[in-house]
């Protein structure tokens, strides 16, 4: 008998219940989903009479969204459109976004720094607003099926910004053994780049990817704003001619759940698999990462839910977090300098004023705040601690930030 | 230049962004409610509840928002007569209010649930370990360290909902930022590079700073382990 | 074939000195983990004052054993025994229960959002009510006691493994357990670390404080322990002096587990 009841998210709040606890929960249990029924029968009770308006279950209401005329003259060709317009965006973002992403890591000053403002400004505007100008352009224009276009130039843009944000902290969130490794082996920074990080980013950033694809498919809705005959404005137009709007837009809603949820599903399913081929982290974040530098706590979560292995051995995710690790610049002072990684011999024999030899740059930087960084560890505090011991870490602490 | 600045002249831009900047507000206040209680069903040991929730952020995370808008005017007040005022504008904003506030909710707790899942089970063992009582470690240990580990993702859902707030144009909210800049370029062809830009360095001067207070903040509150 | 091995429950041998009554006392306990019967009819009894190091192979239970002393494992059947009184399964005695049970924890965990003396103050402060002055006193001595006072304002972030571990030592002496249960205490420390927490560990073991260590160190538990118990696959299978196990064990297993180990 498995006295385990608590998940893992709830064991951090709540302690394993004992039987009084147990009880409580049931008692709890079936007065929550009393009250759950409830609503769902309230909520069905006031569509079946609206004040002033039909009986909206009614089956007059349902069959013409159902038929076989509705299917084949409004819905699979929304259907259609919407998926041609997701699948050409989708392969559009990942070419941006890989290319704009490998764009902000390069060593060149002037590449990152054009590359930092297209994609800062695409994740800055809606898209939205983005599709209503490509629209009226495409149109002014005279280009055939604007709306398509404004729809698919949209959502590269915006998605493919979203993407690239994600390769370079793909790369960034890397343990920085790895930029270390293949500087090592005589490897130049854009040799490292292109064979050991971007491959592992790719990996790592998959599942996050996929999610962005929910987003994809969600957001070719707003095509129905810009007159694209999507599936949400065939089951407008549908709605339109029997009079069963709300009925139709539950159809085309649920059509989009299913596309949507099996994504999520497979995206959720990912982050094993792909932890194979990456030493990055794999786990998605919950929403897409919109904010200038990408603030993110992927690795954060990681560090939580991994297990202090034997033997002090490295951590796989950082464990000292520093919010947006998502930077490939001063990795070593982002590492060494901070004293992270207490087995540097560099870090042991901390000189604090001195700055650091950065082997993967020719010119040299100053740390900051070194005077803060000083090395307050003390011996024992008092000599009257018999048999406590002596502090044997002297020279090994990490400073402050 | 005299054509750019008599396209201020002739339609009030500022009091566009004003709109969204006002759906934002109030679908943030209700998202916010809403996502906290979402959150604590999501956690709780009641396996209804913890289902419940698990259901409705499904749903709003896998159903388009503009399908959310569409539904709330022509399903809520078209068919089920829903209505928050007499004045149709009035009554659209609250409708595009609530659907934004529903839609985001979902993100809220998630983002919740995520600055929850940075706290290490580890911490409330100790805190078991020295007998303080649910309170006292929940509000002295695991939610402080859950509060700060959030900040980035709520950063980032308030940032997509200020974006969102243009998707109100598709729940007939027609003085926001995205049908006003539709309506000029339809009557000023000529410059609509200049309009689109206008509309867009607005949102930038709107959303940069946020993201960058996002950044900072996520980094100063940062829980160092 | 194993041979299953009881010694005679160490309150009857008629050494205890004040009260005959076995400080922590586990009788017949199991659990399981899904299919997995990681506890299997567990029998122990801990006098006040003893030390009581478990030894054995990684997956034996040892570490799940210990746990379910201050119940943040449930059991599946038996009971346990805190003091006389049968350990609560929920609710405020539970909490009380767990405020006499001090645990020392593999991974450390101090409070990362709270000072290294906030630490050690917080629960004598919220669980005790004192004061907050005489807390902070009570909190300084001990960490003087362990020896990393000078880090007393810091967060436990910029302090290194063998640190962290001490601090919560103290953390868990704050509390004035009855009992202190240490679960791995070094196994995720640098080598060169591990001395300072077992220096430690031997004073507050010289001290009479009552201990139950998990742990794979070998000349702690030569040199601290009262007694050996020397678990494998769920099972306790040998029990006795340290010199009975490591010179004469008993059983084949315990015969394996030893040539496979190297003293430090």
């Amino acid at each position: 008998m498995n006295t385990q009841t608590n998940n893992s998210e709830s064991a951090v709040l709540f302690d394993q219940p004992g039987p009084r606890g147990r009880r409580m929960i049931r008692i709890f249990n079936s007065v929550a989903a009393v009250l759950i029924i409830a609503l769902v029968v309230a909520v069905l009770a006031r569509l079946h009479n609206p004040p002033q308006g039909e009986n909206q279950l009614s089956w007059e209401l349902w069959k013409p969204a159902f038929d076989y005329e509705a299917w084949s003259d409004f819905y699979l060709p929304g259907l259609w459109m919407t998926l041609k317009a997701a699948i050409v965006a989708i392969i559009g973002s990942i070419v941006f976004g890989v290319v704009f992403g490998i764009g902000r890591l390069v060593p060149s000053r002037l590449v990152r720094a054009v590359s930092a403002v297209i994609v800062e400004f695409f994740r800055a505007v809606p898209e939205l607003l983005l599709m209503v100008f490509f629209w009226r352009w495409f149109a002014f224009a005279g280009v055939s099926s604007p709306s398509y276009w404004a729809v698919v130039g949209g959502l590269v843009l915006y998605n493919g910004s979203v993407v690239a944000e994600l390769v370079r902290s793909g790369v960034g969130n890397l343990p920085h053994g790895q930029r270390e490794a293949a500087v090592a082996l005589g490897l130049s920074p854009m040799q490292s780049l292109m064979t050991v990080e971007v491959p592992q980013a790719l990996y790592a950033m998959l599942p996050a990817t996929i999610t962005q694809l929910v987003v994809v498919l969600k957001d070719t809705a707003l095509g129905s704003i810009i007159m694209y005959t999507d599936l949400l404005q065939e089951s407008r137009r549908l709605g339109a001619m029997y009079f069963n709007i709300l009925q139709t837009l539950v159809v085309a809603g649920v059509i989009y759940f299913i596309l949507d949820w099996l994504l999520s599903r497979l995206a959720e399913r990912m982050p094993a698999v792909m932890q194979r081929r990456t030493w990055g982290n794999t786990v998605a974040e919950p929403t897409a990462p919109i904010a200038i530098m990408d603030a993110t706590n992927a690795n954060q979560i990681a560090a939580a839910h991994e297990p202090m292995p034997f033997g002090g051995a490295e951590r796989r995710f950082h464990d000292h977090y520093h919010g947006s690790n998502a930077t490939t610049d001063h990795w070593q002072h982002a590492h060494y300098s901070h004293g992270h990684d207490l087995q540097h011999p560099e870090v042991r024999a901390r000189n604090w004023d001195e700055p650091l030899r950065d082997f993967a740059r020719p010119f040299q930087t100053k740390p900051k705040n070194p005077a803060a960084n000083g090395n307050v560890s003390a011996g024992n505090g008092g000599n009257g601690n018999a048999g406590a011991g002596t502090d044997h870490s002297a020279g090994k602490n990490p400073g402050t930030e | 230049m005299n054509d750019f600045l008599s396209l201020f002249r002739e339609y009030n831009i500022p009091a566009a962004f004003w709109v969204n900047i006002q759906l934002t507000f109030w679908a943030a206040i209700l998202s916010l409610v809403l996502g906290v209680i979402l959150v604590m069903m999501r956690i709780s040991p009641i396996s209804s509840l913890r289902g419940f929730a698990t259901a409705y952020v499904e749903f709003f995370k896998n159903m388009p928002l503009t399908i959310i808008m569409v539904f709330m005017v022509l399903g809520m007040f078209g068919q089920l007569k829903l209505s928050f005022s007499d004045n149709f504008d009035i009554n659209f904003f609250w409708l595009a209010v609530t659907g934004l506030g529903l839609y985001t909710a979902s993100f809220v707790c998630e983002s919740l649930r995520s600055g929850i899942n940075t706290v290490p089970l580890g911490q409330a063992e100790a805190c078991r370990a020295l007998g303080l009582n649910f309170w006292q470690s929940a509000s002295q240990v695991i939610l402080p360290q859950a509060f700060r580990g959030s900040v980035a993702p709520m950063g980032n859902t308030l940032i997509a909902l200020i974006k969102n707030s243009t998707v109100a144009a598709a729940a007939s909210v027609t003085t926001e930022t995205s049908s006003v800049m539709s309506d000029m370029i339809e009557f000023h062809a000529s410059q609509i590079l200049q309009i689109f830009f206008i509309f867009a360095f607005g949102y930038v001067i709107l959303i940069i700073p946020i993201g960058l207070l996002t950044t900072y903040l996520s980094n100063r509150l940062a829980v160092r382990r | 074939m194993t041979n299953h091995t009881t010694t005679p429950d160490a309150s009857a041998s008629g050494q205890a000195q004040d009260d005959n009554r076995p400080l922590v006392e586990l009788r017949h306990v199991e659990k399981h983990f899904g299919d997995l019967h990681v506890l299997k009819d567990i029998n122990l009894s801990v006098r006040k004052g003893e030390v009581l190091v478990v030894l054995g192979p990684s997956g034996s239970g040892k570490s799940t054993m210990c746990r379910t002393i201050n119940r943040l494992e449930t059991i599946d059947s038996g009971s346990i025994l805190i003091d006389g009184t049968p350990l609560p399964q929920e609710g405020r005695d539970l909490t009380r229960l767990r405020a006499e049970v001090g645990m020392v924890f593999q991974q450390f965990n101090l409070f990362a959002n709270k000072t290294i003396i906030d630490n050690v103050m917080l629960a004598p402060i919220k669980v005790r009510k004192v004061p907050r002055q005489q807390a902070h006193d009570e909190a300084m001595e001990l960490l003087a006691r362990v020896g990393v006072d000078s880090q007393a304002s810091k967060y436990p972030a910029q302090l290194s493994g063998g640190q962290q571990q001490r601090v919560a030592i103290a953390r868990a002496l704050a509390m004035h357990p009855k009992v202190m249960l240490f679960d791995e205490p070094t196994s995720a420390l640098d080598p060169e670390m591990v001395n300072e927490v077992l220096d430690v560990m031997l004073e507050l073991a010289s001290e009479g404080m009552t201990m139950i260590c998990v742990t794979h160190e070998m000349g702690f538990a030569r040199k601290a322990a009262d007694r050996i118990v020397f678990m494998a696959d769920g099972q306790i299978l040998e029990t006795g002096t340290p010199d009975e196990f490591f010179d004469h064990p008993r059983t084949d297993r315990a015969k394996d587990f030893l040539s496979k180990i190297i003293e430090h």
